[in-house]
């Protein structure tokens, strides 16, 4: 805290300022200096299930050559990988029992683009098991803490001041949380506490009805869902085909651009990857837009916001409002006109999401039966195995290999799957899919180009949407408001831009105590636009 | 695609058509005052190199197990299916042939189940928006008039992995070689009437897709597998409940099969109290190949949820209009096709028709639709030694010829080095030089034989000709122009073998002198058996009878 003024003990005004020092002292996330700061402070935290071993360092003498190729764009910065990302010989254990011992052969594409661009993958980070919840609290390795305000976190904003590394490993087990402790969010909360408490540059977690927005919300970091189909799915494990996206979180928008631009390449190995002709399309499109507006230094003029009336629900609390209606203004003040629109489909959205990632998830991890992989429990002795068959047999694996919140959603899918549900509930779930993805064409300016190809951009519609990340700040892991349809509810403001494919960006802005999380959304393949409206919304 | 999914539905849910009274009843003195009902599906495996969705190559029953397995194959987390599309254009030119209604935009649907041959725990197929819909494949029973088969639709989708279990050790056995190569379920209406017609039909479909190289046919090797659904009704009564046999992998098993479910369910309705109103219990039937019998598998109330789910990760599969024309235009020539063109073109009788259409029914089909040589084909064989000249736009060869040399002489001496037409290895150059050597005589017809099977023997590129030569097989009489006069010129070889016979043989030599033209046959043969089979016999008389007879 040595700069800040002491008259300031606000902690408003010291998260704002904190969070400022962050984004210019980020370059100081060297991986020896986040090593030690994950030795001292994972045991409380929780964020990393799995370490790697430093990097060999650099060459004393840099090699002649070295100095007429450019640096790379992550040269030497630590990334945290979430678990359910495949890393070879890092495991990919996605925080469940059934594939605790799973070491992938292979990097997902995105672990090598990073790999590729220098970065150090620092470690793998706790998650909601198959990324499955949003408190982070259904993980093998216990719930990750939220380390907002934790010596890790003050110590991660004035960096002289953290201990030494303690000489032994972590301890397997963390030590129980305290009950005022605070949920990191979920499901990628390992990856949002990681950045958070200054133990990476940058970390990568997926994101599929919000897993990587409402984490980074709750801890206070930038979080981005890119458009579907811009970041490889190839080494993600899958959680609902439909929906996943691998998530970037870091400290500012700056940080978080800078790995989106390394990871959004065309990967043919990814049958749902948009071709590049699609992102060329939307990338013009944007680009002619932001030259249409002409935006001076730090200005937004002709900026179009739509601030959705829907996204306002009766559980938001005051915490959430005051700072998102500071934000709304601070925007306006730069010159942005707001313009109140309708999403009549929100109200569906919810239920919709449940359907369609349940019914998606009892699929996808209908593969892990403990055969060719992961868990295996052997039938108990005495079994009679002519008369056993051989679901029965996968049930044993299955049954130990998940955990609660997995298996409850497999039923559901397993459910509107079935002949019978299947019109009323998975049909019916694709119809209000469709219904939410037109709301949302309805109010932006520039089409979705996954559907147009010569698509005009309408001066009528709105650049982006500005809503709050979340109902809530942080909820505190001792039962107090978990476990019910509450965690569910948490849901509802990220779930649309997710069934639609679209990119949403959460900012950090400045609230009273505990970090507040605001929302851009944009239209498909628009996020040179969103991260415009974040980078300003955070130096709000 | 919701909106597709929509309307798949709904068609689903319709009531079923009175689809049994679409071709005219014939009595059938098997089952008097009985209809039997029978539709069939088929899959058939792709020929493609690599397997439906992954990069592997597709093996044959006998490889090593395990070994043909991809990461995506064995459904590690977070692999990925890239749709073949060589896969693709080979069902494109199976729906073509059968005339099918290709749909420039198809789907993939996942459908569910736990079991150890599915990696996975769903197979990829085309549930709610296949491939090609309808379609029709004209089938004949020997003697009697063709009749046509419609077809309701062709979908693609990934075969499974084999497991075995192992009784004396008591474990399974799980081999993911097959696990993702593709396969064409090819649905027909139920058009068919009796077992026989049944067995038609699927060889009919099996050259039809050999031949524009689809899939290979093979049900001995498990490439062709067919479920059939059998129901029968009284004469003028709607149709009966049907039962499912799965997995025949023989025509002979599965007319058995048909012929078996016919008679059980008849027993069923016949014994039944009340014999107007008695239903045959719905059931998937198996087959038992020792007893000829089938066997219950599971009822009606037992079949499996499979939860069909679109897959979300392949997405529309959009055919473009010059695709489809690109398959239609380079589609090989289908079996009646070819068997008109050998009849007309060349005018082949239907006997030789049937033996070159035989013989290419056991060829090899290559990976991809990739075009062969024409020793793979013995029909494209054919074509080549029957090929027109370009100039003069005359036939090169008689193909009444070709065919004799290639059914009789070729085939029957490859038979007897116990090969197939596979193992022939002399090109079209060097036969259709040894066809024209015989038909101009610059060698005997024996002498051709004899070449032939050295060449057989033999392989070489060298030219028939030069073999010929250096076997001293060529003609002692060569013909040139012989006819043009009443005088042949005989060689001077000839003329010298013609003298040492007669040098050899004084007694039979002064008979002959004398006039006795009895005495000369032996003569003859005696220059025959010198010449090894090169001199025309009756060139050696007419010399003989130059040489010796008084004038």
């Amino acid at each position: 805290m040595g700069v800040i003024p002491v008259t300031l003990p606000n902690p408003k005004f010291e998260f704002t300022q904190a969070r400022q020092r962050q984004l210019s002292t980020s370059v100081s996330l060297d991986s020896t200096t986040c090593r030690a700061r994950i030795a001292a402070y994972n045991p409380s935290i929780n964020a990393f299930v799995r370490t790697s071993p430093p990097p060999p360092p650099p060459p004393p003498h840099p090699s002649p050559l070295a100095h007429e190729t450019l640096p790379l764009q992550l040269a030497t910065r630590p990334v945290a990988v979430k678990d359910s990302i495949c890393t070879r010989g890092m495991g990919a254990g996605c925080a469940s029992e059934m594939l605790r011992d799973f070491d992938p052969p292979y990097d997902a594409t995105v672990v090598t683009l990073l790999r590729a661009a220098g970065a150090d993958i620092i470690g793998k980070t706790n998650c909601d098991e198959f990324g499955m919840g949003s408190m982070n609290i259904h993980s093998i390795h216990g719930p990750v803490i939220n380390p907002f305000g934790s010596p890790a976190h003050r110590s991660s904003m004035a960096r002289s001041t953290f201990p030494s590394a303690p000489s032994s490993s972590a301890p397997p087990l963390p030590p129980p949380p305290s009950p005022e402790a605070r949920s990191a969010g979920g499901s990628s909360g390992g990856s949002a506490a990681a950045v958070a408490a200054g133990m990476c540059f940058a970390a990568l977690g997926t994101d599929t009805g919000g897993s990587t927005r409402l984490p980074a919300a709750y801890c206070g970091v930038v979080g981005l869902k890119p458009s579907y189909g811009l970041l490889s799915r190839w080494g993600v494990v899958s959680f609902a085909d439909s929906l996943d996206c691998v998530g970037v979180m870091a400290g500012c928008v700056e940080d978080t651009e800078l790995v989106f631009d390394v990871l959004n390449v065309y990967d043919e190995k990814d049958p749902t990857a948009a071709l590049p002709e699609t992102r060329e399309a939307a990338r013009r499109a944007c680009e002619r837009r932001m030259e249409e507006m002409g935006w001076s230094e730090g200005r937004l003029d002709g900026l179009r916001i739509g601030i959705p009336q829907e996204y306002f629900p009766a559980e938001m609390t005051d915490a959430v409002l005051q700072p998102l209606r500071r934000t709304i203004a601070g925007l306006q003040a730069k010159g942005a006109v707001v313009v109140p629109v309708s999403m009549p489909a929100t109200a569906y959205a919810l239920s919709a999401y449940y359907v369609l990632a349940s019914a998606e998830a009892s699929s996808c991890l209908a593969r892990f039966d403990g055969v060719e992989y992961g868990l295996h429990v052997r039938p108990p002795p005495g079994t009679d195995l002519a008369t056993t068959s051989t679901a029965e047999l996968y049930a044993l694996s299955r049954s130990a290999g998940f955990g609660r919140e997995v298996k409850k959603r497999i039923l559901l899918g397993t459910y509107a799957l079935s002949a019978d549900a299947f019109d009323n509930y998975f049909l019916q779930a694709q119809r209000v899919r469709q219904l939410v993805k037109d709301d949302f064409d309805r109010v932006f300016g520039i089409p979705d180009y996954r559907q147009c190809t010569t698509g005009e951009t309408g001066s009528e519609g709105v650049d982006v949407l500005v809503h709050p990340s979340a109902i809530q700040t942080a909820p505190r892991l001792d039962g107090e408001g978990g476990g019910g349809l509450e965690t569910y509810v948490q849901d509802v403001l990220t779930v649309p831009a997710s069934l639609a494919g679209l990119p949403a960006l959460s900012v950090p802005v400045a609230g009273e105590g505990w970090p507040v999380g605001v929302s851009v959304v944009g239209q498909w393949g628009c996020e040179s636009v969103v991260f415009a409206v974040g980078r300003a919304a955070e130096r709000i | 695609m919701l909106r597709r999914l929509c309307q798949c539905r709904a068609r689903q849910l319709q009531p079923f058509r009175r689809f049994h009274d679409a071709r005219v009843y014939k009595e059938d003195p098997r089952w008097l005052g009985w209809q039997v009902v029978i539709g069939i599906e088929t899959h058939a495996q792709i020929k493609s190199r690599r397997k439906l969705f992954s990069e592997s190559l597709t093996s044959v029953p006998g490889e090593t197990p395990n070994t043909h397995v991809s990461m995506f194959d064995a459904a590690f987390p977070g692999t990925l299916p890239k749709l073949n599309h060589k896969c693709v254009d080979l069902a494109l030119r199976a729906a073509v042939a059968l005339q099918s209604d290709i749909q420039t935009r198809s789907s993939f649907d996942r459908k569910h189940y736990f079991y150890s041959d599915l990696p996975s725990g769903y197979q990829i197929t085309q549930q709610y928006a296949p491939i090609a819909i309808g379609g029709r494949l004209s089938v004949a029973l020997p003697n009697s008039p063709p009749f046509e088969v419609r077809i309701k639709q062709i979908q693609l989708e990934q075969d499974t992995a084999k497991s075995t279990l192992n009784p004396r050790t008591r474990t399974s056995h799980i081999d993911l070689n097959r696990a993702g190569t593709g396969l064409m379920e090819i649905v027909s209406e139920p058009d068919l009437r009796s077992p026989d017609e049944a067995g038609a039909y699927v060889r009919a479909l099996q050259a039809v897709l050999r031949a524009v190289g689809a899939s290979d046919g093979n049900m001995e090797q498990g490439s062709l597998r067919c479920d059939v659904n059998v129901s029968i009704n009284r004469v003028g009564q709607p149709p009966g409940t049907r039962c499912e046999i799965k997995n025949l992998n023989s025509v002979r098993f599965m007319i058995a099969a048909i012929t078996h479910e016919i008679t059980r369910q008849r027993a069923i309705l016949e014994s039944a109290p009340d014999p107007q109103n008695a239903t045959v219990p719905q059931e998937t039937r198996g087959f038992d190949e020792h007893r000829f019998e089938t066997y219950k598998l599971r009822s009606k109330e037992d079949a499996p949820d499979y939860r069909y789910m679109p897959d979300p990760n392949l997405g529309v599969l959009v055919l473009s209009q010059e695709r489809i024309r690109t398959v239609r235009d380079t589609l090989p020539e289908l079996p009646w096709e070819t068997r008109e063109r050998l009849r007309s073109a060349y005018g082949l009788s239907e006997r030789d028709v049937d033996v070159l259409l035989n013989i290419d029914s056991g060829r090899d089909v290559s990976f991809d639709g990739e075009t062969q040589g024409p020793n793979a084909s013995v029909i494209a064989y054919f074509d080549q030694l029957c090929a027109e000249e370009g100039d003069e736009g005359k036939r090169r060869r008689d193909p009444k010829a070709v065919s004799n040399w290639i059914t009789h002489e070729l085939l029957g001496q490859l038979a007897a080095r116990k090969e197939t037409f596979k193992d022939n290895h002399l090109s079209v150059d060097q036969l259709g030089e040894l066809i024209d050597m015989v038909q101009n005589k610059t060698i005997t017809g024996t002498s051709g034989k004899l070449l032939l099977r050295h060449m057989l023997a033999n392989p070489s590129k060298t030219p028939t000709m030069q073999i010929a030569t250096e076997l001293q097989l060529t003609a002692l009489e060569p013909c040139p122009d012989s006819t043009s006069s009443d005088t042949p010129v005989h060689s001077p070889a000839l003329r010298a073998l013609c003298a040492d016979a007669i040098a050899a043989l004084p007694a039979e030599s002064d008979a002959a002198r004398k006039g006795n033209r009895n005495v000369l046959n032996k003569i003859v043969g005696r220059v025959m058996k010198d010449s090894h089979g090169r001199a025309d016999a009756k060139a050696v008389r007419a010399l003989l009878e130059e040489l010796l007879l008084p004038r």
